[in-house]
């Protein structure tokens, strides 16, 4: 009996090659998205679920008040780990870890490697990485130790075998006690080597409640009642003793929350060592992939229960010799199955092909083997069967309804309800599609405006050189030769680039208003600042060589001064106009002068407003020189650079990158949706355009006659694609009205998210509206000029 | 003999919005089993309309109708395509044969509805085939085959389920007189062999092959002549 329906299936796919082309191209585009999606929700689904130990381990973040305003911090102090492990008995081991970048050297080998990992020694018996050689008791148990992943061992050592070599590792001689897999994507923890955390020098091994960096895990003796350990947790830290210790004093508090490892990367809003995830992310991206694949399936009802009419006969038919409903029924989900299980055979060739740009677009390495794995396979098989029965069920429940009587005798038409679920699938599929256009134009033009944003400083053409090794001894040195290189403009060095400002800290003032207690961002920087990144001054002046005799060290720094120059947002807090604060005395580091206001400029992403900064001078913590360079041979200039930096860095790997580049990478989240919108507007709007130019097609051919009367009676050109475009202009006219307010809210909604943000003007509607149309009338156009143009004695003798 | 048809006082009628029409008027009359029995009459007489209820398509708004020795007239339409595919055989017209079918599997259709086994289905299919002698033609489709031997291939598929009942909506009506004068044949030999007939014609030459004329006029039986 199947293998009849497949059979008719078959051929009526062959007899209408236009339609079977539609939807089946439109269903595998469909089917592979929901595919390509299913594959990323698996992943971030599964992140550090194959640790074994996943539900007893959770992360300390730290929540604080200081000055009146309260943070919160996925990194902690070193002291969280011992104290707490010592204090609370159902914490069985704490691990402590950071990853840092250091240059690698094994023979005559030598790169600088990013993901170096610090962890405490139970490191490997908390977290599931697999050791292939070495034991997880001991591979951490000394100093000198470091475990390699396998893509390490083999960069490195090749086919020998790499235990007890030497290999130096931040300038120091390290033993390979163990290999492990490489870690998994899924982890929220990825690194290339691991060693001891105390290896971090000197700085970590003094346990510390502040100067927190590090991020801790503990293993807690069973996965209950994790709110009741933080709640003892909080009641501890509010003792008189740790109180004391920690320095809090009046409504400030330090306190920590233990957030369980599996929820980390989905449901904190704290990132570790990597940007986590986002459950909003997800519901977007099912919801984008779901209504593709509704305006796939809109397609496949529509041209199906167009064509009814020229299968009543055979329906009439198959009744007369005794099918019954449920058999009718059954032929026609046949049909829509075979259709749907061809599509997604298209769809799997499809996604193996997009791989990488879905890759691109959600910052996943997915490689083509895992497209063929029983998971997504399965996905696809069940999406076959959802959209099997999703699009062949109206036409199935029609056809197999219809009067047996009135199929035989006038043929079958569908007309009245019918033609209501045909209209309302194509104003529903041209909501979608204005909709997503809108969307799309409006994040466009907010990414544009961040882009070229007045940020209050010039992010374009700066190269940013990080600072490693010894050549912080060199400092003015190294500074001086890179100014002398040709093409440089101008140096200057700071801890953190100007993009995005972490250091948070705070500054206190005395005037005559009495003393204000300030939380603040703070940056230390060095000469050229200002001038270098092309930053305007309030009032006052930048830093110069003269200041840094203020920062007297003589006489146990009796006179020592810390000069400062703060950002307008500061002054204004303080109370003091830009002129007003020049001179004024405020401490941060030290007491000192304010030697100059900077004009406000976002020192954090878009989505805040700019807040107080404090900018010292402090040479030594730099991190970075930014180096302007000239905007003609950009590439020659690098070379140049890099050539210096050859000659005087002693073999350090040349790793620059444009300052510009740190700041869009602040939005590669927003990037990515509006590729990800693009992609999903546009297939939307090509998906809906077939369904409908083979819905004109239909149109066409079934009013074939009516063209050719009309045309005797005198019809022209214009006439007739008036006649069959009306019908669909109108349908998209109410897509547009219904999806406007619609994109509207949702356009609002998402810059919502920004401080700094557009406005979406009435154009981008306007815009949205012509193409949508225009479109639309191209689709249509095309079937009505040939309607038209045809001669009228041969479509009215075709009756 | 046997009495295959009895209808009594059958009523059926149409309604539009504004109009209702009679389309048939307390019509009865019986078809004994091995009856081969034309009905004639003007356009709008209800020919058609009774033939659909007594091939169990559609069924009376009045009146009595004994199928077989089982009333039948307040069958739904499940109980009525169950009786139907066992019983009954239809011809038409205009064929209706399935494009998308070769003539083989046209024939075999009622056979799958009815749930007859493939290795059957094969030997039956086969076996009317060569009887209808269009066994050469079953792997073409109905559009690469004349008018007469499309309405052959529908005879084929009307018998090949052996039911006790033909029903003939103008058989000939498509066809060229040769053609038209080889379907009567057919269907006057499926009459002797024992399968009882009722052919709506308009066709005086075709009625003649028949035992009796029922004659209607505006859903009523005006007349009926025997004619062997």
């Amino acid at each position: 009996m199947f293998k009849n329906y497949f059979k008719i299936a078959l051929r009526n796919l062959q007899k209408n090659r236009l339609y079977a082309s539609i939807n089946i191209f439109g269903l595998a585009i469909g089917l592979a998205s929901c595919m390509l999606i299913g594959l990323y929700i698996v992943n971030e689904l599964s992140y550090d679920k194959f640790n074994e130990k996943a539900n007893r381990i959770v992360r300390a973040t730290m929540e604080y008040k200081l000055a009146d305003e309260v943070n919160f911090a996925a990194t902690t102090g070193t002291k969280v780990g011992p104290e707490f492990a010592r204090t609370f008995p159902r914490i069985e081991e704490y691990v402590r870890t950071f990853i840092s970048s250091s240059n690698v050297k094994y023979d005559n080998k030598l790169f600088n490697e990013d993901r170096i990992l610090f962890a405490d020694p139970p490191f490997f018996k908390m977290f599931s990485f697999n050791l292939l050689q070495g034991n997880a008791e001991s591979v951490l148990d000394a100093p000198n130790k470091i475990v390699l992943t396998q893509s390490m061992a083999r960069k490195y050592f090749g086919d020998e075998n790499p235990i007890n070599k030497t290999i130096t590792v931040i300038g120091k001689e390290m033993i390979v006690s163990g290999i492990c897999e490489d870690s998994p994507k899924n982890s929220q923890i990825k690194f290339d080597f691991v060693t001891q955390f105390l290896n971090l020098g000197n700085n970590v091994k003094e346990e510390q409640w502040w100067t927190a960096n590090w991020i801790t895990y503990f293993l807690l003796n069973n996965d209950e009642n994790i709110n009741q350990l933080e709640q003892q947790i909080n009641a501890y830290m509010q003792t008189d003793a740790i109180r004391s210790q920690v320095g809090s004093v009046g409504e400030s508090y330090l306190n920590y929350h233990l957030q369980p490892l599996l929820d980390v990367h989905l449901k904190s809003d704290l990132a570790g060592f990597e940007p986590n995830g986002n459950m909003t992310y997800i519901y977007i991206f099912i919801i984008i992939s779901l209504l593709i694949l509704l305006i796939a399936s809109a397609n496949y009802t529509n041209l199906a229960t167009a064509q009814s009419a020229s299968r009543s006969g055979e329906i009439g038919m198959r009744k007369v010799m005794g099918a019954s409903k449920r058999q009718v029924f059954l032929q026609f989900i046949s049909e829509s199955t075979t259709i749907t299980f061809i599509a997604a055979g298209l769809a799997l060739f499809v996604s193996v092909l997009v791989i990488p740009y879905f890759n691109t677009i959600t910052g996943k390495e997915f490689t083509r083997l895992e497209l063929l794995q029983p998971i997504p396979i399965t996905l696809l098989f069940l999406f076959c069967i959802i959209v099997s029965f999703l699009a062949g069920l109206y036409p199935a429940l029609v056809l197999s309804g219809a009067e047996i009587m009135g199929v035989l005798k006038k043929g079958f038409r569908c007309t009245g309800g019918n033609g209501l679920l045909k209209k309302s699938l194509i104003v529903g599929q041209f909501a979608i599609s204005v909709f997503l256009i809108i969307y799309t134009m409006v994040i466009l033009q907010q990414m544009d405006f961040i882009q070229n944003k007045n940020l209050g400083y010039n992010k374009d053409h700066v190269v940013v050189l990080p600072i490693g090794g010894d050549m912080q001894n060199n400092f003015e040195a190294f500074k001086d030769g890179l100014k002398l290189v040709s093409g440089v403009q101008s140096v200057t060095a700071s801890y953190e680039t100007p993009e995005f400002v972490e250091w948070g800290d705070g500054v206190n003032v005395v005037d005559e208003n009495g003393e204000h207690n300030i939380s603040i961002n703070a940056m230390p920087i060095d000469l050229d600042f200002i001038n270098t990144l092309g930053m305007e001054m309030a009032s006052g002046r930048d830093f110069i060589q003269s200041d840094f005799a203020l920062m007297d060290t003589t006489n146990n720094r009796a006179n020592y001064q810390q000069p400062y120059l703060i950002n307008e947002t500061l002054a204004k807090q303080i109370g003091w106009t830009p002129d007003e604060a020049i001179g004024r005395i405020i401490s941060n580091r030290a007491l000192g002068p304010v030697v100059g206001v900077v004009k406000d400029f976002n020192f954090s992403s878009l989505h805040e407003p700019v807040g107080p900064l404090l900018m010292f001078l402090g040479r030594d913590f730099s991190r970075n020189y930014m180096v302007r360079i000239s905007n003609s041979d950009v590439q020659g200039t690098l070379g140049r650079l890099e050539s210096f930096w050859n000659e005087r860095t002693n073999g350090r790997p040349f790793n620059y990158h444009f300052l510009d580049e740190d700041y869009n990478a602040l939005y590669q989240a927003e990037q990515r949706s509006a590729i990800l919108f693009s992609v999903a507007a546009g297939l939307a709007v090509i998906l809906a355009c077939l369904g409908l130019f083979g819905l004109a097609a239909f149109t066409t051919v079934q009013r074939t006659k009516e063209i050719g009367i009309r045309k005797t009676l005198g019809a022209n050109l214009s006439n007739i694609m008036l006649l069959i475009s009306k019908n669909f202009l109108v349908l998209v006219t109410v897509a547009i009205i219904i999806a406007s307010p619609l994109a509207f809210w949702a356009a609002k909604k998402w810059l919502q998210n920004f401080t700094y943000r557009i406005e979406p003007e009435w154009y981008v509607f306007i815009i949205a509206a012509i193409v949508t149309l225009f479109i639309t009338f191209l689709t249509v156009g095309y079937h009505s000029i040939r309607a038209a143009m045809a001669n009228p004695t041969k479509s009215l003798r075709t009756e | 003999m046997k009495t295959i048809i009895s209808i009594t006082d059958l009523e059926k009628f149409y309604s539009t919005d504004e109009v209702r029409t009679i389309a048939l008027n307390k019509l009865s009359f019986k078809v004994n089993e091995g009856e081969f029995v034309a009905i004639m009459g003007p356009s709008g007489c209800g020919k058609s309309t009774l033939l659909n209820i007594l091939g169990l398509l559609d069924d009376p708004d009045g009146g009595s109708f004994i199928f077989n020795d089982i009333e039948v007239s307040d069958f739904n339409e499940r109980k009525r395509a169950n009786l139907r595919k066992h019983n009954i055989g239809f011809v038409f017209q205009s064929f209706n044969l399935i494009d998308e079918l070769t003539v083989y599997e046209n024939v075999e259709l009622p056979l799958i509805y009815t749930g007859v086994k493939p290795d059957e289905r094969k030997k039956r299919v086969e076996e009317v085939l060569e009887k209808m002698q269009i066994m050469h033609r079953r792997k073409h489709f109905p559009q690469q085959l004349s008018g007469g031997q499309q309405q052959r291939v529908a005879v084929a598929r009307a018998v090949v389920n052996n039911p006790k009942l033909i029903l003939a909506d103008e058989p000939t009506g498509n066809l060229d007189s040769s053609n038209g004068n080889e379907v009567m044949d057919l269907l006057t030999e499926l009459n002797e062999a024992g399968t009882t007939i009722i052919m709506v014609t308009h066709s005086e030459h075709d009625a003649k092959y028949s035992h009796r004329i029922i004659r209607m006029l505006d859903g009523q039986k005006v007349t009926e002549n025997v004619l062997v």
